[in-house]
């Protein structure tokens, strides 16, 4: 058979799986609970419309202002966390509960393609509801009858879509790996994203480095707070060097939570 | 007979617990039943043969080849598992084509085979259904439709019968008889020992990890013939025959039956009681109205070896 073929082939597996996944994934309690808060990121877009259409407090911001806020804390600290949290540590444990997984793995095909097909659903579902908040705030917050702040921002709105999905990718695999090689994968998820992700981030010297969310403020277009104290306590990473090592990074984890898939034996609950 | 599924002193254990312990078992092509109540180990085994679990110590081999994370070789097996598990969201035909696909199967082979084992398993008009819908029987049925849609070479069906009506129960009994008649190597196991009768005399009678007995009914039938037997009768004079057959040695109690009509022998040597029994029953002209024994089923076979 050849290369071509295999590779056809083994994209299709890895369709097939993440459709299959999709299933258990996306009618669950989480999906709920993701457009909570959704609609909570939605609702203080409105309200920050509303300050500024009303003019409700003296202090003047513009719509630039207040979604760069959301984005930096709502929806990379928060949304783009929590889904990738929930999501992520549940792509082998929702099967295991749900014995299912059993349909997979006595399959000809290798479980890092297994692996793969979740991750691809993971990423899907991810994308499905992170995105469509970030445009639907973005209008909210710029529609008005002069257009010109809206086009002119829309390059930044391209790259915000290319840092969150960047982020989707990055905690998707850490978050996938979690997921399958503990037990108590959410609240060793917990435990990563707000304690050393929130805590190691802001300090200074070489151990920001080891996290995530100094790569993804390192590409991030907005002046933020957050982005000011890393400013205040040392230099961003090069532009480049980020997205670089948040791939290599994506790829490494992915790689490693194949390798756990492959080798850890789930033992589904009589 | 070429062995199909091999094991050597196989062990598999969670932790303090040894679901597994040091079998060692030849499997041909045919059905072999596997026996034994909740906890014998049945289940593991089954996972074993499929490569969802790793040997813990030993060895098992599937047409000579070890089966933990070797791929290719899962093209050959179906499994059915026990658990009633689904994509529930997912409607019938989509399950099926989806697991037929991962076989490598181009998609019009896919199409034809979801077709045929929809047809095969009377699923055709629930198609298109949820499968959170089934019926306990439907969803039985479509969870052996997956196992054998894509005509592996060894079918390992862990309670396939649980939940199926008598008609479906019937013709699922036929099917794996016939798959067996064509030269697969079909494992079943159950603890309804009635159901394993009927699709199979080879078994490995399985307890507490271990293989108490393997090979067929009959000659399991042999180990035990030093057990005491039961034989009911029922008769003309159940009283007057009981009166002459405690008088043999080999004869060890006698109980009647509540309504009167009958009673249960227990001898110590069944072939000499069968031999002798026409002969008492014509000198003392006595009618025999039925004989069967309750211990000619697996139950039995089962209940004396763990004994």
């Amino acid at each position: 058979m050849s290369a071509g073929h295999n590779l056809a082939d083994g994209w299709r597996n890895v369709r097939t799986i993440a459709f299959l996944t999709l299933d258990t994934l996306f009618w669950s309690k989480k999906t709920i609970f993701v457009m909570l808060i959704s609609l909570f990121i939605l609702g203080l877009s409105i309200l920050g419309r509303l300050i500024m259409s009303y003019h409700w407090i003296r202090a003047p911001f513009t719509s630039a202002q207040v979604f760069a806020a959301l984005m930096s804390t709502a929806v990379i600290h928060f949304l783009v966390l929590f889904v990738t949290l929930f999501y992520g540590t549940a792509l082998v444990s929702e099967e295991v509960e749900g014995k299912t997984l059993t349909y997979l793995f006595v399959r000809p095909i290798p479980k890092p393609t297994v692996m793969l097909g979740k991750y691809l659903a993971l990423i899907w579902i991810c994308c499905l509801l992170v995105l469509p908040t970030i445009l639907l705030s973005y209008l909210i917050l710029y529609i008005r009858r002069d257009m010109s702040q809206f086009l002119e921002d829309f390059r930044v709105l391209g790259i915000d879509f290319g840092i969150v999905f960047l982020a989707i990718l990055a905690y998707g695999a850490l978050f996938g790996l979690i997921g399958a090689w503990l037990k108590h994968s959410v609240l060793a998820g917990l435990v990563y994203a707000f304690g050393w992700e929130g805590i190691v981030s802001y300090l200074p010297g070489f151990t920001r480095k080891l996290t995530i969310t100094h790569y993804i403020q390192s590409i991030f277009p907005h002046e933020d707070s957050a982005s000011a104290i890393a400013m205040l306590i040392g230099q961003r990473t090069d532009a480049l060097e980020s997205v670089v090592t948040l791939v290599l990074l994506t790829l490494f984890l992915l790689a490693t939570a194949s390798l756990i898939l492959r080798e850890k034996e789930y033992i589904l609950e009589q | 007979m070429t062995s199909v599924l091999e094991g050597k002193g196989l062990s598999k254990w969670y932790g303090q617990v040894i679901a597994v312990n040091n079998i060692s078992f030849n499997i041909s092509a045919g059905v072999t039943g596997l026996l034994g109540p909740n906890g014998a180990g049945k289940s593991t085994l089954m996972k074993l043969f499929t490569g969802q679990l790793r040997p813990s110590q030993g060895e098992i081999r599937l047409f000579g080849e070890k089966i933990w994370n070797n791929y290719p070789l899962f093209h050959r097996v179906g499994f059915c598992p026990e658990q009633d598990a689904f994509y529930e969201r997912m409607t019938g035909e989509q399950f099926l084509s989806a697991l037929l696909s991962m076989h490598g199967f181009a998609e019009s082979e896919v199409a034809a085979r979801t077709e045929a084992v929809l047809e095969k398993f009377n699923l055709v008009d629930a198609r298109n259904k949820k499968i959170a819908a089934y019926s306990k029987g439907m969803r039985q049925r479509i969870k052996m439709a997956q196992a054998m849609a894509h005509d592996p070479d060894v079918l390992v069906l862990d309670e396939p019968l649980a939940g199926m009506d008598p008609v479906v129960r019937r013709d699922t009994i036929r099917q794996v008889r016939a798959w067996g008649r064509e030269g697969k190597c079909v494992i079943v196991s159950s603890h309804i020992l009635h159901e394993i009768e009927a699709m199979t005399s080879t078994i490995l009678l399985m307890h507490n990890g271990q293989v108490l007995a393997e090979g067929d009914v009959h000659q399991i039938r042999d180990l035990i013939d030093r057990h005491p037997h039961n034989i009911f009768i029922r008769c003309s004079d159940p009283r007057r025959l009981a009166e002459k057959l405690v008088g043999y040695p080999d004869v060890l109690s006698v109980r009647f039956h509540p309504d009167g009509g009958a009673l249960t022998v227990e001898s110590r040597k069944p072939d000499e009681f069968y031999d002798r029994l026409p002969d008492l029953m014509l000198q003392h002209d006595l009618n025999l109205e039925e004989i069967t024994s309750p211990d000619d089923n697996l139950q039995a076979v089962f209940h004396y070896l763990v004994k």
